[in-house]
């Protein structure tokens, strides 16, 4: 017999999963520490710790790497764990002395521990060609490749000034809502759609599509006997917001697609406000599968940062403080016109004092 | 390689390195005997070759009687790669704060090694597990066992997407609110909105517990609620003190750091001008054992982020200055349908709201949704003087207002 | 109410029907014609009940181009080959 049909349960709840300790200490934590990198304990007023062990996981995950993490779980934890909302899994802990063997087995089965205060995080990041259809790069193998070279400020073998957060997006649509992070690593495309004009009438609406231009580039219009749309090229910004609508309009082109590179966003509020990264590099071509130049410059941006950067102080705070002039002086930079903004609002973003470090 | 067949040189490569491989989590699933997984490597590999992607959108699949939750994804060369010319994800509504036993983690794995490809993302930008790759056919039968254990799908298109919120009380000392508690109660409380899109366009809520924003919400969400606090900073003189005595640089790296510079010590002792306080949260961040937030405490509520598409990105802005965040939560849910309502009558197709708050103006808005507005909504006032008065006097005009 | 959600479903799925590759609807058209249709006799939440109908019935299913529709069962265009 065909079991009864169940809707709008929502999620199982999150209590059933919450361990003993955290049941009894739920909103009576007192203070944590970090007690090496990657580790830190949490101490409740009533006096008990838990202690939490972040690891590294690229995300994209099989279901025997699941199960790895499960038995872990199981055999450290109680069966208790979680992620993170940068994709890092966590280990609870209420013995001490299993911090160590735990980390083990994680090195064990290649997951490194790290990425709690100041140090780099795990890389929030997007589908890319795995599985995106409007992807202007891969997501999963550039972040494997800055990972890879970066990993020395992830488990703190080198140590920086303050927090620092980098995401990819595979694409302006930004499913990873990359645009406020100290570093974001951005796919764009830079040639307009190429209209399929025999699959426009059967594939999409065409008002629809002439709305969905921000900047009414695109017009109807009847092509080799197909009603369909022209477009004036010079307006297109290559957003691809006609493509999310209509995929008689495919932007993706091997050719002309790339990565942008943005710094000195956040989201946190501690000091500085948050704030929106601004473009360091226009477009750098995809170079699969290590993207050198890009794991490059990400590592050229951090460096500097390493080097000049304060105590706390974040990617766009010591850009803010030693400014912008100096930023492209010290990471080698070229200046260009793609830097200056041309959209809405861009005179906001003229430098309109005469403070200048001459 | 298990599979002889399959020579995916270029993905080889990152299967090296000190950070977990992608490429490894695939092909352990290929070596269990998941077709698709093998060719979603051969696919991969043609497009590091190519430069390009290989897959379309879909736009209808999904299952009965919801329009949230499966994104319709096919190849775009089906005939080489047919284990994977359907290859839909299903989103999952993710337990709060990410939690998990492993038995819970168990059942998951289970049921997708059954329908689908085995791949996941755990998790999602929104915050769902993604299910990544199975075929029209399995998936009813997908949700059918998901619900069967008490799982349900997420969000996509032009719905309520998935509230997420941080850890909160469960494991931080900063929760300025039950981050968890309101999560949950806010995707139950709307679960036809979530599966069942009425909107314009996407609205995400993201709830964090403190001013660190640890889920991005002011950058990330429509509707973006962050615990803060409107009365003191507790402060334990002794700890302030352990803390210099072990060499910190009170100074310069507490005092020196904070926004309104309303905090003093003397060497002795740490004052803080809490009333000039905007609870950024920097000096509790760096001194976790002698400073920790008041104990009145509730949320800022900000409205409108969102990434470009389609008017350019935006951040949050505040709509309610402090609100008390406590069940059944009937102040913040009349709001939030207040704000639907207005946004459902005039809202464009792909229109967010924060766009639409653009478009017709913060101060029109707050008037539609019935909200005052405060200075505290806004940097600074206007400094243009072109102002939409909306009604004038006339000679004549009688004086009506003596009742 | 005289009219029942059934009708009111009915209605919505003959305005889909009759547009069908022509315009597509939205929710909230389909709950704005139905106000216009039956004036006073229906509200949003009515409404919101009908369209829940409608889904569950199989009649028409929610699509996604840039934003979520209603629209009768139709092939999916990229469900075919290259």
């Amino acid at each position: 017999m065909a079991l009864e049909r169940r809707t709008d349960i929502g999620p199982p709840d999150y209590k059933q999963f919450l361990p003993p300790i955290i049941k009894e200490n739920y909103g009576k934590w007192k203070y944590h520490e970090e007690l090496r990198p990657g580790v830190m304990v949490h101490v409740g007023e009533s006096g008990d710790k838990l202690f939490t062990v972040r690891a590294g996981s690229p995300r994209l995950m099989g279901t025997k790497g699941i199960r790895r993490f499960a038995d872990l779980a199981e055999k450290y934890c109680g069966g208790y764990m979680r992620f993170t909302s940068r994709h890092n899994a966590e280990f609870l802990l209420t013995e001490e002395a299993n911090i160590d063997p735990l980390i083990a087995d994680l090195a064990e089965v290649g997951h490194p521990v790290g990425g709690i205060g100041n140090a780099i995080s795990s890389i929030v990041h997007t589908q890319g060609w795995v599985h995106c259809h409007s992807a202007a790069t891969d997501a999963s193998g550039v972040v494997k490749a800055v990972m890879d070279d970066l990993h020395e400020y992830f488990d703190g073998t080198t140590e920086v000034p303050g927090k620092l957060r980098i995401a990819l997006a595979c694409c302006l649509n930004m499913c990873g809502a990359v645009h406020c992070s100290d570093i974001a690593i951005l796919g764009v495309h830079r040639r307009p759609p190429k209209i399929q004009h025999e699959n426009m009438k059967k594939m999409c609406e065409i008002p629809n599509v002439v709305a969905s231009c921000p900047t009414a580039a695109i017009r109807p219009a009847e092509v080799d006997g197909h009603p369909s749309v022209e477009i004036d090229e010079d307006l297109c910004m290559f957003c691809a917001n006609c493509f999310s609508v209509c995929p008689a309009l495919p932007m993706a082109d091997a050719l002309n697609d790339g990565i942008s590179i943005w710094v000195g966003g956040k989201v946190s509020n501690a000091r500085s406000e948050p704030t929106f990264s601004k473009l360091a590099i226009p477009f750098i071509e995809n170079n699969p599968p290590r993207w050198p130049e890009v794991t490059e410059a990400v590592r050229k941006i951090v460096e500097v940062w390493v080097d000049g950067a304060r105590k706390y102080e974040r990617m766009g705070e010591f850009i803010e403080r030693i400014g912008w002039p100096r930023f492209f002086e010290l990471t080698g930079i070229e200046f260009e016109k793609e830097h200056i903004d041309d959209y809405k609002y861009a005179g906001l973003s003229f430098k309109r004092s005469a403070q200048i470090r001459q | 390689m298990a599979d002889s067949q399959r020579s995916t040189p270029l993905l080889d490569e990152l299967k090296e390195g000190p950070w977990p491989s992608f490429v490894t989590q695939i092909e352990e699933m290929a070596d269990e005997g998941k077709e698709s997984c093998g060719q979603l490597l051969e696919l991969l590999e043609r497009s590091y070759n190519e430069k390009i992607g290989h897959w379309k959108h879909g736009g209808i699949v999904g299952v009965m009687g919801y329009g949230g939750g499966v994104i319709g994804r096919y190849s775009d060369v089906q005939d080489e790669y047919p284990a994977i010319a359907h290859f839909h994800t299903i989103r999952v509504n993710q337990p709060q704060g990410w939690f998990y036993t492993s038995d819970s983690l168990r059942t998951i794995c289970d049921i997708w090694d059954r329908h689908g490809s085995g791949l996941t993302n755990m998790h999602g930008s929104t915050g769902d597990i993604i299910l990544l790759g199975t075929t029209t056919d399995e998936l009813e039968p997908t949700f059918a066992e998901l619900t069967q254990n008490d799982f349900d799908l997420g969000g996509s298109g032009s719905d309520m997407r998935t509230p997420s919120c941080c850890v909160g009380p469960a494991r931080c000392e900063w929760a300025c609110y039950d981050t968890l508690a309101l999560t949950q109660e806010l995707t139950m409380h709307w679960q036809d909105e979530l599966h069942r899109p009425a909107f314009p366009y996407k609205f995400k809520i993201k709830n964090s517990g403190c001013a660190n924003d640890c889920v991005a919400s002011i950058a990330r969400a429509d509707l973006s609620i962050i615990g803060t606090w409107r009365d003191q900073i507790r402060i334990d003189q002794d700890e302030v003190r352990a803390c210099a005595e072990n060499g910190m640089n009170i100074e310069r790296d507490i005092c020196g750091n904070c926004p309104t510079k309303c905090i003093e010590w003397d060497g002795n002792e740490m004052t803080i001008d809490d009333s000039n306080c905007v609870k950024c949260m920097h000096c509790i961040n760096a001194m976790p054992k002698a400073l920790r937030p008041g104990t009145d405490t509730g949320a800022c509520i900000l409205l409108g982020a969102k990434a470009p598409i389609v008017e350019g990105a935006q951040l949050s802005s505040v709509i309610v200055p402090f609100m008390k965040i406590e069940e059944p939560y009937d102040e913040l849910k009349d709001l939030i349908e207040r704000i639907w309502d207005f946004w459902g009558e005039h809202g464009k197709n792909r229109e967010r709201v924060g766009e639409l708050m653009q478009r017709v103006g913060l101060g029109n808005f707050l008037e539609e949704i019935e909200v005052e507005p405060v200075p505290q909504m806004v940097a600074y006032p206007r400094d243009n003087p072109y102002v939409f008065y909306e009604e004038y006097y006339e000679e004549d005009d009688e004086e009506d207002d003596e009742e | 109410m005289a009219v029942s959600v059934d009708e009111v479903a009915d209605a919505m799925y003959d305005l889909v029907a009759e547009y069908q590759g022509k315009k597509k609807f939205k929710a909230s058209d389909l709950t704005k014609a139905m106000i216009e249709k039956f004036g006073g006799e229906v509200d949003k939440k009515f409404c919101k009940l009908a369209i829940r109908q409608l889904m569950d019935s199989g009649r028409c299913v929610y699509t996604y181009f840039g934003g979520s529709f209603i629209e009768v069962p139709h092939e999916e265009g990229a469900a075919g080959g290259s």
